[in-house]
Parts: C-alpha cells; sequence; structure tokens
C-alpha cells in the first residue's frame, strides 16, 4: 500500500481553555481500512475527529486528504472533500422523507412548465434507491423518516454520506445505542464499503466489537497515541491496558456479601411461572439483564412508580403503592436512570441537586434546615470524592464521572434501602464502569439492594450475586452463584 | 447565600460572575449619563416618578421571573392586571375596600390557575395558551365594564385613591409595597424547599420528576402565583388611576418579560435570580425616564429599548458559550 492516506492527522495539537486536549498527535487511514479509535473519555477520541472533520482546525500540526494538506474551515469543506463524520446523536429531519433525508444538501430540481424551480421527485426517488442499494438497504424512499427506529435512521444517515461520494467515513460510538442484530447489520454495511475503498473509522467502547471489526486500532491517552496495533495484536486486556495506563487484572473484585433477608419482592406481570416470586434481598447486587427493548427499563421505572401503578410490590413483608416516583422515594427506594442527563438539573448547585429527592425530609414547613444540608452534603462530598469539593458549584461544571457520583450521593443521603440502576454503565469508558461498579458494591455494603440492568452479559455476570435474565417483557430465568452461573446459560436465556 | 463570600479560601469573583452582573452595572452606568446629561435626573420629584413608573411593573416582572424559572411564560399578565383592576372597583363600590382588593388579586390568581391547568393538563404550549388568554380576557374585561372605566358615581373610596399617593416616611406606599412583594418572594425563591423544586422543574423536568416532584403542581402554583401578583399590580393602577380601567396594563407582559430577559434569567427555564429582573425593570424604566429629560421623542425611546434587548440577549448568548 503505497498510495497517500485517505485521511491523515500529522503531529496535530489542540488545547482548550486551559487542558491540552491533543499533544502532537499523528493518525492515518488508508482506503479500504476499517481503523478503530479508542480511549477513555477525555483522551482526546471527539477532538480527533472534530479535526478530521473540520469543525475546528489544529493549533500545530496539519490535516491530509489523500496526501494534501486539507485547511478546513468548517464541515462543508471536510464534506465537499469526501470526509463525513456521523455523531452519535443522529441528526435527521423527522418530518422528510428518507429521500429528502439522503440527499438533502443536494435535492435535484427541473424547471416545472419550463420555468419554474421544483423537485425532481422521480430523479429523486431514483438517486436515493441507488444509494440504499448499495448499503443493501430495503428501505421505501418515501417513507417518513420519523417512522423509522435508531439504527435505521444511521443508516439514511450513512447513505447520506454515500450521496457526498465519502472517502473517509468517521463513526463516532455508532453501536452505543444499537441491539445486537442491528450491529450486526451494520458491521455488515461497514464491510461492504470497506470492499468499495472507503475508508471507516470506527470509535467505539465496546472492545469485542473492535477487535471483531478493525484492520487497524488507534490507542489514545491523555491526548496522545500510545499505540497503533494491527488486526493480530488486538486483544482486550492488552486494549484496556494500554487506554488506562493500568493493569486491569485485579478488577476481578471477590463476592463475599451474604445476602440477608428479602427486602422488595415483587409480582412482575409476565413472570415465567416456573420462577419464584422475584425477591431482592439486602446486601445484594441482582443483575437484570436484557438487550435493548427486553424490557427492563420498563420494569425498573415500574418498581419506581415512574411509569404508572407499579403493580403488586412488597417492601418488607408490607404491600406498598407507588403511583409516583414520590412515593417510592418516601418508601427508601432511588433511582439512577440511564442517562444522566435525565437525573440531574445542570444549572442547580452540588448541593441543591444532592438534596433534590430529600427536601421533604430535610426542609421544615418552608424553610430549609441549611446547617443540616451543609453537614450532609459536605460528608457525601468527602466520602465519594465528589471534586471540586464545593458545593456551591453549578453540576454542569463537574466532569460527568463526578456527576455520576452526584447521583448515588443523593440516595445515600436519603437513606435508600433499594437502589434501581437502568444501564448505568451504557456509553462510559472503563474507568467510570469500574467506579461505578464500586460504588454499587459500597452500597450493598451498608446493607442496601441494589437492582441493576445491563445488556452486556460479561459485565452482569462479573458484578452480581445473581442474575435474571429478561426477554421480550418477560423474566425468564434466574441465576444464583453457586447454581449454573454461566455466560453460556445467560446468552442461552436471553435467547441471544 | 451571601455567607459563601465569606468562606475561607474566598475565590476572585470569575469572569462570569462579573459577567453577570452586567444589568446592574448597565444600570448603573445609565444613572451616571443620565445624571451627567440632566441636573433634573437626580432631582427628588424625578427619582420620585422613576419609582412610581417601575413600581407596577415590578410587581409583574416578579411573577413573570417565577413562571419563566419554571420553564413557562405568561403573556396574559397585562391583560389580567386590567380585568382585576377593574373587578376590584366594581366589588369595591359595593362591599367596600378590602373585599374589592381580595377580589381583584382573587380573580389574578384565578386567571392563573386557569392559564396552569391549560398549559399542564393540556399540554398547550405556554405561548399559545397565554396568547389566548391575553385575547379572552381583555374582552371579558370589556364586557364586563361596557367598555367604561370603573369609578361609580361619586368616584372610589377616598382610602383607595389616597394609597397612591400617600407616603410613610417619605416613601410613597405604592414604592413601599413593591418592595415587600420583592421581600417575600425573594425568600421563597432563593431560601425555600419551594424554590429549588421550581428551578429544578424549570432545568430539567424529567430529572424533577424522577426526584419525586410533582412538577405539573409546581408549573401550576408558579402561574397561580405570576397571576396574583398581577393582580395585585391591577389593584395599585386602579389606585394610581382612581379607576378601573379596561385598557390599563397592554403591553405590560411586553415589559416584564424584556425587564426578566435583561436581567439575564434563561428562556429555557430553570436559571435566573429575583433582583436582577427588578434591575431589568428599572433599566427599562430609567432609558425611557432619562430619554424624556433629554426631550428624545417617545417613537425613538422604543427603538432605544428595542435596541438594549437585542443587546442584551445577544450578550447572554456570548454568556453563556
Amino acid at each position: 500500500m503505497t498510495a497517500a492516506p485517505v485521511i491523515a492527522a500529522d503531529g496535530v495539537a489542540k488545547r482548550f481553555a486551559g487542558t491540552q486536549a491533543l499533544d502532537g498527535v499523528s493518525f492515518a487511514m488508508t482506503a479500504g481500512e476499517v481503523h478503530a479509535l479508542i480511549g477513555e473519555n477525555g483522551a482526546g477520541k471527539s477532538t480527533l475527529i472534530k479535526l478530521l472533520g473540520g469543525v475546528y482546525g489544529p493549533d500545530a500540526g496539519e490535516i491530509r486528504v489523500a496526501g494534501r494538506n486539507a485547511r478546513f474551515h468548517d464541515p462543508a469543506e471536510a464534506l465537499a472533500a469526501g470526509v463525513v463524520v456521523i455523531p452519535q446523536e443522529i441528526r435527521v429531519v423527522p418530518a422528510l422523507s428518507v429521500a429528502e433525508n439522503v440527499l438533502l444538501g443536494q435535492i435535484p430540481t427541473r424547471r416545472a412548465l419550463g420555468v419554474l424551480p421544483a423537485v425532481d421527485r422521480r430523479a429523486m426517488r431514483a438517486r436515493a434507491l441507488t444509494l440504499l442499494a448499495r448499503l443493501n438497504l430495503d428501505l421505501d424512499p418515501d417513507t417518513r423518516v420519523e417512522t423509522l427506529g435508531h439504527a435505521e435512521r444511521q443508516l439514511v444517515m450513512i447513505a447520506r454520506a454515500l450521496a457526498h461520494a465519502a472517502k473517509a467515513l468517521i463513526l463516532d460510538e455508532p453501536t452505543a445505542s444499537l441491539e445486537a442484530r442491528e450491529v450486526a447489520r451494520l458491521f455488515e454495511v461497514v464491510r461492504g464499503l470497506k470492499a468499495e475503498g472507503v475508508g471507516i473509522v470506527f470509535v467505539s467502547h465496546r472492545l469485542d466489537e473492535v477487535i471483531a471489526i478493525a484492520d487497524r486500532c488507534t490507542v489514545l491517552r491523555d491526548g496522545r497515541v500510545v499505540a497503533v496495533l494491527d488486526r493480530a495484536a488486538l486483544e482486550v486486556e492488552r486494549l484496556i491496558q494500554l487506554m488506562t495506563g493500568r493493569d486491569l487484572a485485579e478488577r476481578r473484585h471477590p463476592h463475599d456479601r451474604v445476602p440477608g433477608s428479602a427486602l422488595l419482592e415483587f409480582a412482575h406481570p409476565a413472570t415465567d411461572p416456573a420462577l419464584e416470586r422475584p425477591a431482592l434481598r439486602e446486601r445484594e447486587v441482582l443483575g437484570l439483564a436484557g438487550l435493548l427493548g427486553s424490557g427492563t427499563t420498563d420494569l425498573l421505572r415500574r418498581l419506581f412508580g415512574a411509569s404508572g401503578p407499579g403493580g403488586d410490590i412488597v417492601l418488607r413483608g408490607g404491600h406498598i403503592a407507588l403511583a409516583s416516583p414520590k412515593d417510592a422515594i418516601e418508601c427508601g427506594i432511588g433511582f439512577v436512570p440511564g442517562e444522566r442527563a435525565e437525573a440531574l438539573v445542570p444549572a442547580l448547585t452540588v448541593r441543591e441537586n444532592i438534596v433534590l429527592p430529600n427536601l421533604d425530609r430535610l426542609a421544615g414547613r418552608w424553610r430549609l434546615d441549611a446547617r443540616r444540608v451543609d453537614g450532609l452534603v459536605k460528608k457525601l462530598m468527602d466520602e465519594l470524592d465528589i471534586r471540586p469539593r464545593d458545593p456551591g458549584r453549578p453540576l454542569r461544571e463537574l466532569s460527568g464521572g463526578n456527576q455520576q457520583k452526584v447521583v448515588f450521593a443523593r440516595w445515600i443521603a436519603g437513606e435508600a434501602a433499594v437502589l434501581l440502576l437502568d444501564e448505568p454503565t451504557h456509553g462510559v469508558d472503563i474507568g467510570a464502569k469500574a467506579h461505578i461498579h464500586r460504588l454499587m458494591r459500597e452500597f450493598a455494603a451498608r446493607g442496601g439492594a441494589v437492582l441493576v440492568s445491563s445488556a452486556e452479559v460479561e459485565e452482569i455476570m462479573a458484578i452480581s450475586d445473581s442474575v435474571m435474565a429478561m426477554r421480550q417483557g418477560r423474566l425468564v430465568a434466574r441465576m444464583e452463584r453457586g447454581g449454573d452461573y454461566s455466560e453460556g446459560a445467560l446468552r442461552k436465556a436471553l435467547g441471544g | 447565600m451571601k455567607a459563601q463570600a465569606a468562606r475561607p479560601g474566598l475565590r476572585a469573583p470569575s469572569l462570569n460572575w462579573l459577567l453577570g452582573q452586567m444589568p446592574l452595572v448597565a444600570l448603573v452606568v445609565l444613572c451616571a449619563v443620565a445624571a451627567l446629561l440632566s441636573g433634573r435626573f437626580l432631582s427628588g420629584a424625578n427619582i420620585n416618578n422613576i419609582l412610581m413608573q417601575g413600581a407596577v411593573v415590578t410587581v409583574i416582572a416578579i411573577g413573570m421571573t417565577y413562571v419563566i424559572i419554571a420553564g413557562g411564560f405568561d403573556l396574559s399578565v397585562g391583560s389580567t392586571a386590567a380585568l382585576a383592576g377593574c373587578i376590584a372597583c366594581l366589588v369595591m363600590l359595593e362591599a367596600g375596600i378590602v373585599l374589592g382588593v381580595a377580589a381583584g388579586i382573587a380573580v389574578g390568581a384565578a386567571v392563573g390557575l386557569v392559564n396552569g391547568l391549560i398549559v399542564t393538563r393540556l399540554d398547550v404550549n405556554p405561548f399559545i395558551a397565554t396568547l389566548a388568554t391575553m385575547v379572552l380576557l381583555r374582552g371579558v374585561t370589556m364586557l364586563v365594564t361596557d367598555g367604561q372605566p370603573v369609578s361609580g358615581e361619586e368616584g372610589l373610596p377616598k382610602a383607595f385613591n389616597d394609597f397612591a399617593i400617600e407616603r410613610l416616611f417619605g416613601v410613597p406606599y405604592l414604592v413601599l409595597l413593591p418592595i415587600l412583594v420583592f421581600a417575600v418572594f425573594h425568600w421563597l425563591l432563593h431560601h425555600t424547599a419551594y424554590g429549588i423544586r421550581l428551578f429544578a422543574t424549570g432545568g430539567n423536568r424529567d430529572a424533577a420528576f424522577l426526584a419525586g416532584i410533582a412538577v405539573n403542581r409546581i408549573k401550576i402554583s408558579a402561574y397561580v402565583l405570576c397571576g396574583a401578583l398581577a393582580g395585585i399590580a391591577g389593584v395599585m393602577l386602579a389606585s394610581r388611576l382612581q379607576s378601573g380601567q379596561p385598557t390599563a396594563g397592554i403591553l405590560y407582559e411586553l415589559t416584564a418579560i424584556a425587564a426578566v430577559v435583561l436581567g439575564g434569567a434563561s428562556l429555557y427555564g430553570g436559571e435566573g435570580k429575583l433582583y436582577k429582573s427588578v434591575i431589568g425593570v428599572f433599566i427599562i424604566v430609567v432609558l425611557s425616564n432619562a430619554l424624556n429629560l433629554a426631550n428624545v421623542h417617545s417613537y425613538w425611546q422604543q427603538v432605544a429599548i428595542g435596541i438594549v434587548l437585542v443587546a442584551a440577549a445577544a450578550a447572554d448568548r456570548l454568556r453563556r458559550r
């Protein structure tokens, strides 16, 4: 391969107010290559993508497209040069059709009655069909995009990239919100594009996927390249070690907690009759395994009173009725939603975010007990090491990891006995993941009960004391350590 | 929150904090320039004039700040003030001052309740919902009053009319009342659990819900308070005009919204400081007053206020970047 790389960064540096996001990073991708880009949050992946995609220019070094120095002033120029970035949040226009979305910016026109400019619908449809066919996509170009799911919208974006004659396609966390089946389809598309000679940058936190699809892998850490590995050298343990700079072999934690008596029992409407009534015990981490869309989120929200009546729930032997999260909170149940944005109020301070669900407890009729609040908040910030140690700081100024700690702090502050977590490690990097696992273990060690959902079989097996499997809205299996507790059995139960 | 400044390890005020004080700086500069340009600006009569002009809008802007922080919007306050003022006068002529004033405030609160219910239960965009009630209430006011000012055959009770004229320790009652209202609503917004719930509801509705907050009830409460304050403003206006005027309060909603925006509250909800909204009110009032003193035509005053609004909004976007 003597041809110049389709796209390359040569010693690029980028600095933002006080932090060196990238420091002399070089990166090169050849035509027809799938090049994975990995690193922990803050390692500089997004900055590099933005430099490649022309969102901003480098402070030093240069970006080269097909061997020529490319000074992009904005993403439109990058697009014109065949560099297309597909961001994690899919930006399509829901009210327009698939064809209109695919050809947005280059809608074919004709002259109606020889004078009036008008959209050439026939040409548009034909053009869209050709592009969709290249992706092996069986979609009607006239379908409105709002009727499509996330995975299909993503493919519409890729079709749009083809419409721009993409030579370098940059996929930012493309699989973060996809089900296994959809990931497989995306990979087919990626392989097809690769065969056509398109270079693909694949950014992901999921290392098994990186290993499955990548020809090469560039690992970033703290704004520098720490390794560029060939396909043969890709291996999970090694990648983790390169990304974190630490050996994570010691991450297996002993499961030495002895679960106590049943704390929370719930009759899920669709429980396999062969299973006994699902129960969550003191000092237990109960895993709720289920693929995306299997109903785990709905079950957790129901147990928190956040999506209608929760069904028959028994807490410490007594029946409780949960009409709203307020009721659940009063019963000592806490909930950590999958998206941090669903839990926190960015404009409020750390202190206010911590006390938010506990206002009834901490406030008198009207006035907040300021001294009690300050004492409690200080204690929790110390205990969970929330940085900076400034309770008056607006939450949005904290890093993602510290924000996550604030969510935990509020339930510890509320002396919750039961913690429900919905995909708490979805889309977070390895370091943050380990931290969340630790917070969960500590919560259980205090005598609390944890019910945590995850779509990652390996993860859920590692962190739980016992696991329930959910499939198509039904609880289908329960596995205890000491019994048939294996990944194989769980995967089978999930139907994966 | 004052206590924080006295903490050990005092931080230098951040650039953001300084930018956040822009409304105050603007007001001070505006006053200084006005004082330099016109000797009359700092005269007792003129200052009294400014305070009287700002009084009614201040009360409305306080309610507007609540609604905007809760993530809402209220265009109906001007019409509400007119209706409340007229009803207050009608009741007053029959049943005396106390019941009249109470009726005016109750009408305002009831309008707020209706606005709140339309916005939450019917899930109508607040802009549209309150645009509708704004037009509707103006019509109701005209129907109730037949389009004529309400002052009875022998005028309103003297004590009521005197409220706008009399002073306590040299300060007009009409100015003391907004100060009292501000004190109560500042405490409620910035020092109580209710205040945190209000900010949380506007700042992130989903998060507030998952934190056990009855978000719809909080939103409705903000509209009710805003309506009740518009009612108080309407009664103040009636006292000043010595009659219930069905055409009173026109464009007050826009002045109040402009003041809240000048004060830096976010129209997306969840952010704002009550005192800054009051500063916003006085930026507008002082600006027109100064231009008046400089004999600038009132048409140009409107142009000036428009320019100031655009500048303030643009500066705010810059600050948030």
